[in-house]
């Protein structure tokens, strides 16, 4: 039996296997890649061969290429990384707390907490505040006062500042936690029907997402601007919508109560 | 072997009991669990469990027994198995602590750029090295026989069994990649971006054919234990070999069949996964064939006439006739299911929906997990010189198993018709477009306790036999209903069907591989898991 040579065309079941899926495979090939993108316009727009690229995954050019149509359809230019929520040297932070106190802590407080509506900085992660920053900077989120302070910042800067309000401690340390039975539902669970996510997911509690601020303490008025802002859009520098999303769902009396379980986190006292 | 089967077992109850508290939490009997990490954790660990880790002891503990049994020798490389099987043992310990400690619930499927700590993935790795050793022990033994055997026919069990654990060793080269490559540098903290499109692509390489290794054994006792438990005889050996170099050539290519809906793989590529998909429905077909023709031998020698009264002479209580009725069944059901899936246009759907839970618990846990079952309670009188186990019990546990099954899986193929989406941690009952899918989710808890109660039962069974020492017979497997019948020498080696999928993979993998890995700008932040 042994005898018996197979990778030979005169043995049968080396001819017919290997002519079959010969045959199966370029029969699936011509279908996927020619008959079937060319009852497709979008496909044939340009002839047989941008149409097997197109069905390979390749368009003839990514987008329509100009910067200004890009520029419209991003919200913000800033990429997170993980290498910025890294903690930072003691250089870094003293150099940010010397264009802190110059710049920021009239109205972010002289220890990043705010007496002015103005959102606290103090234990923020070091990603969230430069992301804004550099998104001020740009002009991808907008605010008169804070555009103008950003303009001047370097890069270094903005990672000296973050890392120094994140050296500060927090107004309270423990965030809401999913077991809370006096945090709103919006805040513990969400609601899955109007693809309103929990709060506490992305924003600590039960999992914190690079680059979503801490929120707890943060003024009442701060946080139901925002979320109004988000809601009507004018605040877009959200990088997928996410925020967008969230809130386009939420009803005023939604967002006022959300708003004041944040803020009414603060006057239970520090520490915790 | 015995080892790998109590392990494998074990881990088995826990996870079973892991997916019916998922169930339960999620079912309108339970308030919404306000901690969804909880859920995905339990996911997690269900997932490890019953995917990598039952699957690929079974697999190990069944072909070293098939080494012993069928070539009549024992086995070479025993020290070297012993290895395997702690590095299996080594690794699901350390995956399953990094699970339960909350740093993993990424799921058994790992999507990236979701990133859990490198423990789980190293866990699993070595889960994977220790299954390789066995591919390399199956390979060594098959090779030792035939140089001392000339001219004899390799025995079919022996035959599937190394062409399982030849389509493991290049189906786990996609994941492996995956993990060592991409994921494993961003989980030790040496990159901050991971390519998540081509990670995913990496993924599909393993995700479908795995679920053949998770099959072989199955097959494998379809045809080799099937037939002489009821008394039959193989209707044909080489339709067993076929399907088995079938499956070689045809698992791997098809992968990109879970990505329908992801945009980074090309219509073109697509369509040729799906049809090459159609193409594993093939060797299923010859299978069933094959299994009723032997089924209806037995019929007709027990003294069955006519078209269909070798139906009515079979022998029905006898478990392995009960067992292989009910994993057709449901092989029926998940292989039809299957066929939905895998087309390119009915694919959308149900993508993502409960009905892709539905249908790969069917297959697996319902069609392939019964076989191993039946493995088990085949094989304990040999491992542990027990008597017979009890038919009684079996088949009480069997019957538990299959309508568990039914009446778990089937209001998820409902559900996800009506569009449910799959990996929900909770759904809002009190939402009038759901309140009226609420009792399918209580249907599906009540299935899943049914499961556990077999599941508990199984495991009873198996250690309740050492109480009733006994010198077993000897093992046997089926005989052919030809024997003699010259077996080409196409379907006594693989060569050939591990060169044509190999060449096959590089064919429908090769460029979107390529293409994914030179464009520039595709990576994306990684999404640490486990955060405060």
């Amino acid at each position: 039996m042994d005898e018996e040579r197979l990778y030979a065309w005169s043995n049968p079941w080396f001819r017919w296997s290997m002519v079959s899926l010969a045959a199966l495979t370029v029969l699936s090939f011509l279908v996927g890649f020619v008959v079937l993108p060319s009852v497709q316009p979008d496909f044939t727009a340009g002839g047989i061969w941008t149409s097997i690229c197109r069905a390979a995954g390749l368009p003839g050019s990514w987008g329509d290429g100009s910067p200004a149509a890009a520029k419209d359809r991003a919200s913000t230019d800033v990429v997170l990384t993980l290498d910025m929520a890294e903690r930072a040297s003691g250089d870094a932070i003293g150099r940010g707390a010397t264009i802190a106190v110059e710049q920021c802590s009239m109205c972010h407080g002289a220890q990043g907490i705010s007496e002015a509506n103005a959102p606290n900085l103090a234990g923020q992660y070091p990603e969230v505040v430069i992301k804004q920053l550099h998104d001020y900077k740009r002009g991808d989120r907008v605010s008169t006062l804070m555009q103008a302070l950003a303009r001047n910042l370097s890069d270094r800067d903005i990672a000296d500042i973050a890392a120094y309000y994140d050296s500060l401690p927090k107004a309270r340390t423990a965030p809401a936690r999913y077991d809370e039975t006096s945090a709103p539902a919006l805040v513990r669970v969400g609601d899955p029907l109007r693809n309103i996510a929990p709060c506490i997911a992305c924003h600590g509690g039960t999992d914190h997402k690079l680059g979503a601020p801490w929120l707890e303490g943060m003024p009442k008025e701060y946080l139901v601007v925002q979320l109004k802002d988000f809601q009507a859009g004018t605040r877009h520098n959200d990088s997928h919508a996410q925020m967008r999303n969230m809130s386009r769902q939420m009803l005023p009396n939604e967002i006022e109560q959300v708003a004041d379980f944040y803020a009414r986190r603060s006057k239970a006292g520090g520490g915790g | 072997m015995l080892a790998h089967f109590w392990v494998a077992f074990a881990a088995f109850l826990v996870a079973i009991v892991l997916g019916e508290w998922q169930m339960y939490v999620r079912s309108p009997l339970h308030a919404w669990v306000n901690n969804p990490e909880h859920y995905y954790r339990s996911v997690t660990a269900h997932g490890t469990v019953m995917a990598y880790v039952l699957p690929t002891l079974v697999a190990m503990g069944f072909g070293y027994a098939i080494c012993e049994l069928a070539l009549k020798r024992p086995l070479i490389g025993l020290r070297w198995a012993w290895m395997g099987f702690w590095l299996v043992v080594g690794g699901t310990v350390m995956a399953a602590v990094t699970v339960a400690a909350g740093k993993a619930s990424v799921l058994y499927t790992f999507y990236p750029p979701m990133i859990a700590s490198p423990f789980y993935y190293i866990g699993v790795v070595l889960v994977v090295i220790g299954s390789w050793v066995w591919v390399a022990l199956m390979s060594i033994n098959l090779h030792a026989w035939k140089k001392a055997n000339p001219g004899t026919p390799v025995p079919l069990a022996m035959f599937g069994n190394v062409a399982g654990a030849y389509l493991w060793a290049w189906t786990s080269v996609g994941a492996a990649t995956e993990v060592l490559v991409m994921i494993l540098p961003v989980s030790l903290g040496l990159k901050s971006t991971i390519d998540a499109g081509l990670a995913r692509v990496f993924f599909s390489w393993t995700l479908h054919a795995i679920v053949y290794f998770w099959l072989m054994p199955a097959y494998i006792a379809f045809y080799t234990i099937v037939p002489r438990a009821i008394g039959g005889r193989l209707y044909s050996d080489t339709m067993g070999r076929v399907a088995f170099v079938l499956f070689l050539v045809f698992s791997m290519p098809i992968g990109i069949h879970h990505l329908f809906a992801d945009p980074q793989v090309g219509a073109g590529f697509k369509f040729v996964h799906a049809v090459m998909t159609a193409m594993v429905s093939v060797p299923t077909l010859l299978t069933v064939f094959t299994i009723v023709a032997s089924v209806e031998i037995a019929g007709r020698l027990r003294g069955g006439k006519g078209l269909l009264g070798w139906v009515k002479v079979l022998p029905w209580d006898n478990p392995m006739m009960l067992a292989v009725t009910f994993s057709f069944v449901m092989l029926g059901f998940g292989g039809a299911g299957g066929i939905i899936n895998m087309s390119y246009q009915l694919n959308e759907t149900v993508h993502n929906t409960q009905w892709v839970t539905g249908h790969f618990h069917l297959i697996f846990a319902g069609a392939i997990v019964t076989m191993y079952f039946m493995i088990a309670y085949d094989l304990w009188p040999q491992l542990t010189r027990c008597a017979p186990l009890p038919a009684g019990l079996i088949k009480a546990q069997l019957w538990l198993w299959f309508v568990g099954m039914m009446v778990l899986s089937m209001p998820w193929h409902l559900v996800g018709l009506l569009g449910m989406p799959r990996r929900m941690a909770y759904y809002d009952y009190t939402h009038p477009a759901l309140q009226s899918q609420a009792w399918t989710v209580t249907a599906s808890t009540l299935g899943g306790l049914l499961l556990v109660i077999s599941a508990v039962l199984f495991v009873y069974v198996l250690a309740r036999a050492r109480s009733n020492a006994a010198t077993p017979d000897t093992f046997t497997f089926s005989l052919a209903a030809y024997p003699g019948e010259r077996t080409p020498v196409a379907l006594n080696t693989f060569g050939l069907w591990v060169a044509m999928m190999i060449g096959l993979t590089i064919v429908n993998y090769g460029y979107p591989i390529a293409q994914l890995a030179v464009l520039p700008q595709t990576s994306v932040p990684a999404i640490p898991i486990g955060g405060p």
